[in-house]
């Protein structure tokens, strides 16, 4: 049933591995779901969970966290194990507040794997669109 | 040595009469200072002798601790966050601290981040089965115990059972259960508290285990616990005996009742926060909040929180300036920030003048996350934080899978 809405996602792709990721999606002409807004950070270490909130409080319906593959594909090492330790906490305070565990996500994704990354934010804006709109803030940025 | 176990007492008279125990505590405290051990005692002192006025003393004087003998057990300072701002984290003064096991928890976790130099604390653990907010205890008194607040010279919270004693000599006791039930009797963090035995510091002392005696049961924790000791009987500051093995059974015994109560609160206080739908968390939580008037009274309070540059201010751009209510970022950030090491001191909870329960929350995130880090906060001063570090197995692992279960 379509109601017409469509997700806004917030994908952190780290510089490394995830965001030329998401170029080689773009360069191979992979057709996927244009719903989600790319911010790139240097590492996924860098996200702190306040970044999700901030997100999803100003509108975003899901946030993708990128990085590379752990335990060896880190450009700073372990930045990307750090990020896997913050998700069970972040996930547990996102699953208290009442908001569906589905809209976060945490994936490894590598320079080379433009098909994965694509897929990725297919399944994702497909699973948003049934959940809805957050509706987090009335009145949220559009 | 670690492990060793006293039956100690003053030979102060004057500091036994006052004591709760064996003045065991406020004759160490004695000897820290007058064997120049330490610079300065910190203690809680009943200010102007008024018992629900509990604040912390730093003292010089040897003299001057006999003013901090007898539990005071109806406030509940935040004596890890005294150390670190005002007595600039200890770098510079050596000092002796009491602390109830929440206290020195929180004081572990700052050493941790840098805040607390450990080296020159010796920590004098206090047992604690909790402690009670004055307004609360004063309300309790004149309703439940039908008496003046002021006539109060001693509570003791001992077998289930909250007990005072009155000038005149007289002594009331009630059901601590009931009590609680009520809304009444200890806070709310206390009741949930499985750490009554503070082993994380140098020494741990109550009166579990001295089986009715006018005696203080020392537990020895540490080296440095072990060598103050022994220097204190030396040279006589402390009267000691061996405890019998009845009196250590005993001690346990009472542990695990502390312990079985707490997991019991535990289990009550967060059913109904796990129990609730998505839906109905969502709106629970969103009406909680939208009480919170932005004071920062939470995270000046937390001894987790020491960020120079905190998160929350307006100038980092996360949390709109001017807006209170503030947005729902605000308390989700500080406390995502906190949870993995929150050490349930309540100071939250209890600073929050719009009564959110901040500390609920948080402890029932980090009794969840314990299971998932493998991590007790404030235990051990060597493990460091979970989310800043990173193990040699994650480091050798292939083929990462997150379990949420």
């Amino acid at each position: 049933m379509s109601t017409g809405f469509e997700p806004k996602i917030i994908g952190f792709l780290c510089r490394w591995c995830s965001y030329p990721g998401a170029d080689l999606a773009g360069t191979s002409r992979i057709k996927y779901s244009p719903n989600m807004i790319p911010i790139r950070v240097m590492c996924s270490g860098r996200v702190d969970p306040s970044f999700v909130i901030k997100a999803l409080n100003d509108g975003a319906d899901g946030v993708l966290i990128a990085g590379c593959h752990p335990p060896t594909d880190c450009h700073y090492q372990s930045g990307n194990i750090k990020a896997m330790r913050r998700y069970p906490l972040l996930m547990r305070m996102l699953e208290q507040f009442g908001i569906e565990k589905e809209r976060v996500r945490l994936e490894w994704i590598s320079a080379s794997e433009g098909p994965k990354f694509a897929q990725v934010v297919e399944e994702m804006s497909d699973t948003i669109r049934q959940l809805g709109p957050l509706g987090w803030r009335k009145d949220a940025v559009e | 040595m670690r492990g060793d176990m006293v039956l100690a007492w003053s030979p102060d008279e004057e500091i036994l009469e006052q004591a709760e125990c064996g003045g065991a505590v406020t004759s160490l405290l004695k000897f820290a200072l007058e064997s120049k051990r330490v610079d300065a005692v910190l203690a809680i002192k009943a200010r102007d002798g008024n018992r629900y006025d509990g604040v912390p003393a730093l003292i010089a004087n040897p003299e001057e601790v006999i003013n901090t003998a007898g539990a005071l057990h109806c406030v509940s300072p935040n004596i890890a966050r005294c150390l670190k701002e005002y007595l600039d984290g200890a770098f510079d003064v050596k000092i002796a601290v009491t602390c109830r096991p929440c206290d020195a928890r929180a004081i572990i976790e700052l050493a941790k981040r840098n805040q607390i130099e450990m080296e020159n604390l010796i920590l004098v653990g206090l047992n604690c089965t909790g402690t009670l907010h004055p307004v609360t205890a004063k309300q309790m008194l004149r309703e439940e115990f039908g008496v003046d607040p002021d006539d109060v010279i001693r509570e003791d919270i001992e077998d289930g059972k909250l007990t005072i004693g009155l000038k005149d000599g007289t002594e009331i006791e009630k059901d601590l259960a009931e009590l609680e039930e009520k809304g009444y009797g200890r806070r709310e963090n206390c009741r949930r508290c499985e750490v009554g035995i503070p082993r994380m510091a140098d020494i741990a002392c109550g009166k579990w285990g001295a089986n009715g005696r006018k005696a203080t049961f020392i537990e020895v924790c540490s080296q440095k616990g072990a060598d103050f000791i022994e220097e204190a009987i030396q040279v006589g500051a402390i009267n000691v005996e061996h405890p019998d093995s009845e009196a250590v059974e005993t001690r346990e015994a009472k542990d695990r009742e502390a312990i079985d109560s707490a997991r019991k609160w535990q289990e009550q206080d967060f059913v109904d926060l796990r129990g609730m739908s998505i839906e109905e968390r969502f709106t629970y939580w969103t009406g909680q909040f939208s009480q919170c008037i932005k004071c920062f009274g939470c995270r000046d309070a937390c001894p987790i929180c020491y960020c120079l540059d905190c998160y929350l201010e307006a100038d980092r751009g996360l949390v709109t300036e001017g807006q209170v209510p503030p947005d729902i970022t605000f308390p989700i950030i500080r406390i995502m920030h906190v949870a993995d090491s929150c050490v349930n001191c309540g100071q939250c909870q209890d600073a929050c003048p719009a009564e959110i329960p901040l500390a609920r929350l948080v402890h029932m995130l980090n009794r969840e996350l314990g299971a998932v880090f493998k991590y007790e906060p404030g235990m051990d001063v060597s493990a460091p934080p979970p989310l800043g570090t990173v193990t040699e197995e994650e480091l050798d692992m292939a083929g990462v899978g997150i379990s949420l279960s």
